[in-house]
């Protein structure tokens, strides 16, 4: 490991202040378990960590009428057990419950996760200079692509990583940023950025930006919510491919309907056709085998990963099916 | 004459065990390195340094937690429980008891990081389930896979706990 | 029935208090002072020559100690075809220089600091592609290992394949599958003058001191290695060239040194089980009878050979020996590729071959319209063993893995295996149904054949110590099999003393006696037979020199677990200790090197697996497995359970969810971490039930045979062809990832359509 020097920041002026003059050469920390890889691994050389631990209020789960506030700190253990959380927002626990080990999500944080680097294995590999690093070319369009995207992806093929972005995008949070000069906010949509808009990066933060925290709208009581995932194994795995979907059903029709997909796409991957073509469908006769075709009809798959296109629509095809059977 | 690189060191006090350590650490040496090669607590092991395995598990504030995937100085002020807080050879706790009566362990590298995440489990749940035990010793590998016996060891842990 | 003290009981494990506690130190854990840190410096390129190495700013770093470069190491080789450090990089990882700083940090940095200027050669990643003729060449003898394969015949195939009504043929291939024993390789080593110590993780403190000895050139006298408690390899930490570099370091610098390898470097540079690529063909009458097997097996050895040439014959032995058959021939092709190396890996190629013997057998039986279980019981090797005349002169110790026929086995429980094992899981019964659609259930099985048995001369030595204890010492390492436990059941048994009193000292070269690696599941047997024999002489002895203290004949005496005693006048007795106070300590020592003149030595067994398949996402799930085993008498029945239920779930890994993966376009290993090979998790770990069958082997000590290994066989055929029956679908590569699922539901659509 290069050395760095770890700065605890207090107050949200001095964290954004520090990492901006320190650009490009700085980065947040907040739990550590996924910088500090790539840190070991020499894919990224930092000069300084500002951590984000120490500020107030950023570690607190506050729930409204309005609904739902998570401060970026909070970890996704608290996610996946907070009563408020479990119930009102179901896909959001699920997906956190998802990730990784009890270990990694005791110390991980929402922030880190929806921040969290891609796990593509050329990007991981200081052996390969890629695209993503400021290199000439992508290791994985033609081989060697079995966990790569298959929508959405034009240059650079990687899958966004984080399995709360996917639940977060299908529950429509919003995505709160701070810097020395105050906050904005923006859909947690229009969050991430695909490769295509920003090789280097996966999301909007600039230098001296940083996550402070993710408001979620109330669902309606019609609302019902679920994330599944599938893995390689039966335990602690990224994604092959992920769906989160959140339905509001009414008098036994769909009233609205949102489907995200994960590990499938360089970001979270929403798919309004289906989301309308669900929108006022009496739920006993939606036809899930189409819906989940339907998400998958813009797929490109690549030499190694085309199973995804069935294992997604089947995946889409379930989570509907489930939700409407509840 | 090559240059060494330039590094960082800062005094913390590090709780392991209820005792107190002020120690100097270089910012980016990992919980883990500080307690192995800074106090000799060698019962956590590195195997793999990524936060894949397990090995390294230790309790912060009562969680268990890959300590090789935070710096020292993200813990500095917090409390630490490593296997060595536990029990020695002689007087084994009731968990290690049982992990030695079921044979809960081959080698034996990976042992210390499941009595770890096994001790967290237990005390926030004193009659787990086996889906219970599986998912909170899920972050653990025990690449001799000796997970028939660890599982059995952790559920008479649990009954005798009780009885 | 014999009834014993202590064989045939679930006595704790000797060394484990110790591992719960975290007081066990393993290699890792050593800390010696002064000691500095090395790091080792690996090539970026698959196949390299290194013209030169440039190590002025490295050296010239405050706090760098030592460097090693292969320009000036000493020159000695660390096996055949590996010298310390080599002027040719063979693979992505190969080992090009080390340094020695005063921590890890500065060695790190030192690493960065050094030159290397490499002139590039043409590689080649895939076995299949470097036995083509106009393959590169990796070496100048060319790819394929001694030039030709290792042809093994009884009888004649083609004469076999004229008897039979029938023939099949399929082509099956397994993934290299990675060691990666939680503890990565470590070294300790520090020079006290001409004098060096190593600590290193190992199953064979003798073995590394002789290599370490030809390496470096040192009397193996001034050699000591200290085998710590290690946190296994499976059989994949046999290498030197990590201690011969720590060595030569310390030496340099003066200093003691550690090296231990990072996760990544455990993968790479660690011991793989062989990728292979395994064709068989087998003739059958319409009856079902077997009339030939031919078994082809290219196997990748990677850079190095390792034992790669043991391998290569172990993954012929279910082709030649499982099935009773008078003709039969294995083609073994063993060939160098620029990737990490294959190495021993518990049960060596018999679990590869046996996925493609056992996966064809089902197809057989199906074509046929035999029930796999029938199949077996009709064709498999019985006590009698193969026909045919046997070769080896009567007199001569018969090979543990024989080709020949006309010998019989010492005892053959593969009946009861297949029996017991189809009873437990309701073989004929189909499968319940599962509630969704999409879940389909089925059930398969596949038997299996072990050479183990005789391994290497194995010598131990017992002693009545002066303070009355009784001490078994062997250079036998525990490396989590459980020998540490169980050689002292065998010393306690023979003397007729408790358990726990024999006292063991194991693994540490300057202690203990020779013995052989722990390997090929011979601990028990050889090093059992040696410490079985031992005990016997050291009780004869202690009788012997009591009889005249007490006034009596030897043979009116008995052993306690207090001391000796008169048998009709039991109040006459003398303790331990007061007999070593009145003769001083007493040692023997037995040398054994075990083997049959009448016997071959084969261990046994069936596993069977019950698994569903999610054909919407391609997903297996095992929901039951029973693994039934004939290793004769159980001396430990606790541990060995532990062994089985471990070396099942492992393989379960192997056939599901494991392989290393190499870049083909720069030899790049992808996916070195436990995140991306897919090690299963106590999650993964089925509902399982272990079985042995009731056999007392009239050989092995107290009728033990082999356990350690052969729980890895059955496993990747038993599963295959329960995946087949479930679904109908068959995939001929392992492992059985979603991904593969689902490709070849979807191919098998295409077909049917
Ligand atoms: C073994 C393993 C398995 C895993 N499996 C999964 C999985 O299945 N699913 C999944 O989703 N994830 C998985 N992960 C990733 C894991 O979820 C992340 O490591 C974790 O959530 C990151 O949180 P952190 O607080 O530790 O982030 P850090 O490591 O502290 O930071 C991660 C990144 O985010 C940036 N960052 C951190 N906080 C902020 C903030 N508030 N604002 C802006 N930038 C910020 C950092 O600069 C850094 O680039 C796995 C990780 C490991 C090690
Ligand atoms: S997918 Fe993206 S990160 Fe991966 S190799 Fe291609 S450019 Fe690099
Ligand atoms: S060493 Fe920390 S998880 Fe493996
Ligand atoms: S006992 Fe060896 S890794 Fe678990």
């Amino acid at each position: 490991m290069k050395p760095f020097k770890f700065e605890q920041a207090t107050t949200a002026v001095q964290a954004s202040q520090t990492h901006a003059d320190a650009a490009p050469n700085a980065r947040f920390i907040s739990g550590g378990t996924d910088i500090l890889g790539e840190i070991k691994e020499s894919v990224l050389e930092v000069n300084i960590l500002v951590s984000l631990a120490g500020l107030s209020g950023a570690s607190e789960i506050i729930s409204s009428d309005l609904g739902l506030e998570i401060g970026a700190l909070v970890t996704l253990a608290r996610i996946a057990s907070d009563q408020s959380i479990v119930e009102t927002y179901p896909a959001l626990a699920q997906a956190a419950e998802s990730v990784a080990t009890p270990q990694i999500r005791n110390v991980g944080t929402l922030g880190g996760n929806l921040c969290q680097r891609p796990r593509c294995w050329y990007y991981r590999s200081p052996l390969f200079d890629c695209l993503k690093k400021g290199g000439e070319t992508c290791f994985a369009s033609d081989e060697g692509n079995k966990y790569h995207a298959i929508l959405g992806a034009e240059n650079c093929h990687i899958v966004h990583p984080s399995d709360v972005a996917v639940a977060l995008l299908a529950l429509d949070a919003t995505v709160v940023v701070s810097n020395a000069s105050g906050d904005r906010q923006m859909p947690i949509g229009d969050f991430f950025v695909s490769p295509d808009v920003n090789m280097l990066a996966e999301n909007v933060l600039e230098p001296g930006e940083f996550v402070s925290k993710v408001k979620i709208p109330k669902p309606s009581s019609g609302t019902r919510s679920v994330y599944l995932k599938a893995k390689e194994r039966q335990a602690y795995d990224f994604a092959l491919s992920s769906v989160a979907v959140s339905l509001e059903v009414r008098d036994e029709t769909i009233t609205q309907a949102h489907v995200v997909l994960g590990g499938v796409a360089p970001v979270p991957y929403s798919v309004p056709q289906v989301d309308s073509e669900l929108t006022g469908q009496k739920i006993r006769e939606v036809d899930v085998q189409a819906i989940g075709q339907l998400a998958v009809k813009d797929a490109q798959p690549l030499s190694d990963n085309s199973y995804k296109v069935r294992l997604t629509a089947s995946m889409v095809a379930r989570a509907v099916s489930r939700l409407i059977s509840e | 004459m090559a240059q060494l690189p330039i590094s960082y060191s800062a005094s913390i006090t590090l709780n392991v065990n209820g005792t107190d350590h002020q120690i100097e650490v270089d910012h980016r040496w990992t919980l883990l390195r500080v307690l192995r090669d800074v106090l000799g607590l060698t019962g956590a092991k590195r195997g793999c340094d990524r936060g894949e395995c397990g090995a390294c598990t230790v309790l912060v504030d009562g969680d268990p937690v890959c300590s090789c995937s935070m710096l020292a100085l993200q813990v500095g002020g917090r409390q630490v429980r490593t296997v060595e807080g536990l029990g020695d050879a002689n007087s084994l706790n009731v968990l290690q008891e049982a992990f030695l009566a079921e044979d809960g362990g081959q080698c034996g590298f990976c042992t210390p990081g499941f009595i770890m995440s096994a001790t967290a489990l237990l005390e926030s749940n004193t009659d787990p389930t086996e889906d219970e035990i599986k998912a909170a010793l899920v972050g653990n590998i025990c690449r001799c896979n000796a997970y028939g016996r660890i599982i059995e060891s952790v559920k008479a842990a649990a009954k005798s706990e009780a009885s | 029935m014999t009834t014993f003290k202590t064989i045939g009981k679930s006595e704790p494990r000797r060394d484990l208090p110790e591992k719960l506690t975290g007081e066990a130190k393993y290699t890792a854990d050593v800390q010696l002072p002064g000691m500095l840190f090395g790091k080792i410096l690996r090539s970026p390129h698959p196949h390299a020559r290194i013209l030169s190495i440039n190590v002025d700013a490295a050296r010239n770093l405050p706090g760098v100690r030592a460097v090693v470069t292969p320009f000036d190491a000493p020159k000695g080789q660390v096996a055949p075809d590996m010298p310390i450090l080599d002027t040719e990089a063979r693979y992505v990882g190969d080992e090009v220089a080390a340094v020695a700083a005063d921590d890890e940090d500065l060695a790190e940095a030192a690493l960065s600091l050094i030159e290397v200027k490499y002139e590039q050669l043409p590689f080649v990643t895939d076995a299949v592609e470097a036995i083509k003729p106009d393959a590169p060449q990796t070496r100048p003898g060319g790819n394929l290992v001694g030039g030709k394969p290792l042809t093994l015949i009884r009888g004649s195939v083609e004469e076999g394949f004229a008897q039979a009504d029938r023939i099949f043929e399929e082509t099956y291939s397994t993934p290299a599958q990675a060691g990666a024993a939680l503890e990565p390789r470590a070294a300790v080593a520090s020079w006290d003058g001409d004098n060096l110590t190593v600590w290193k993780s190992t199953r064979g403190v003798h073995a590394d001191q002789l290599a370490l000895s030809l390496a470096l050139d040192v009397p193996r006298g001034n050699i000591r290695v200290m085998g710590q408690n290690m946190g296994a390899g499976y059989g994949t930490k046999d290498e030197t060239r990590l201690g011969a570099i720590t060595a030569v370091l310390a030496q340099r610098a003066g200093r003691p040194v550690k090296i231990e390898l990072t996760r990544q470097e455990e993968f790479v540079a660690g011991r793989h089980r062989h990728g292979t690529t395994t064709t068989v063909r087998m003739g059958v009458k319409n009856d079902g009878t077997v009339t030939a097997v031919h078994a082809t097996t290219i196997m990748d050895t990677g850079a190095y050979l390792s034992s790669g040439p043991g391998v290569i014959r172990r993954a012929g032995q279910g082709a030649l020996y499982l099935y009773r058959c008078a003709n039969v021939q294995y083609d073994g092709y063993l060939t160098y590729t620029n990737t990490p190396s294959g190495g021993s890996y518990r049960a060596l190629g018999a679990p590869q071959g046996h996925f493609a013997l056992e996966s064809l057998a089902d197809t057989i039986s199906e074509a046929l319209g035999i029930d796999p279980l029938e199949f077996r019981l009709k064709n498999h090797v019985g006590l009698e063993g193969q026909p045919g005349e046997r070769v080896t002169p009567a007199n001569e110790v018969l090979d543990t893995q024989p080709v020949e026929g006309g010998v019989p086995f010492s005892s053959n429980g593969l009946r009861e295996c297949l029996q017991r094992g189809s009873e437990a899981i309701d073989w004929g019964q189909p499968s319940e149904r599962p509630e969704s659609g999409n879940l389909r259930r089925g059930k398969g099985m596949g038997m299996f054949i072990y050479r183990g048995g005789a391994g290497g001369r194995s010598i131990a030595r017992m002693r009545l110590e002066s303070d009355g204890s009784l001490r078994l010492l062997t250079g036998l390492m525990d490396v989590g099999e459980g020998s540490l436990t169980v050689m002292p059941q065998i010393a306690a048994e023979e003397l007729g003393v408790g358990y726990g009193q024999v006292l063991v000292t194991f693994g540490d070269s300057e202690t203990t006696p020779e013995a052989p690696l722990t390997a090929g599941s011979t601990a028990t047997f050889s090093t059992g037979t040696a410490t079985k024999e031992a005990a016997r002489q050291l009780k004869a002895r202690i009788i012997e020199v009591v009889a005249p203290l007490l006034d009596t004949e030897p043979s009116n005496l008995q052993i306690t677990d207090d001391g000796v005693e008169h048998i009709q006048y039991p109040e006459r007795s003398v303790s331990f200790a007061q007999i070593a106070e009145s003769v001083g300590e007493i040692e023997v020592e037995a040398a054994i090197s075990p083997g049959s003149r009448d016997h071959v030595i084969n261990s046994f067994g069936a596993h069977f697996a019950e698994v569903e398949v999610d054909t919407d996402t391609g997903q297996v799930r095992v929901l039951r497995y029973i693994a039934a085993h004939d290793s004769g008498r159980i001396l430990n029945p606790k541990l060995a359970i532990n062994q089985v239920e471990g070396g099942v779930s492992q393989m379960l890994g192997f056939t599901l969810s494991e392989q290393m993966l190499t870049d083909p376009r720069n030899g790049v290993t992808l996916n070195a971490s436990f995140l991306e090979h897919k090690s299963p998790t106590v999650q993964d770990f089925p509902e399982m039930q272990v079985l042995f069958a009731d056999v007392v082997d009239p050989v092995g000590p107290f009728g033990a045979k082999a356990l350690g290994e052969p729980p890895s066989i059955g496993v990747a055929p038993a599963v295959a062809n329960a995946i087949y029956n479930a679904i109908g679908v068959r995939i001929r590569d392992l492992p059985l990832t979603p991904d593969r699922v689902l490709n070849e539901i979807e191919a098998q659509r295409g077909d049917s359509q």
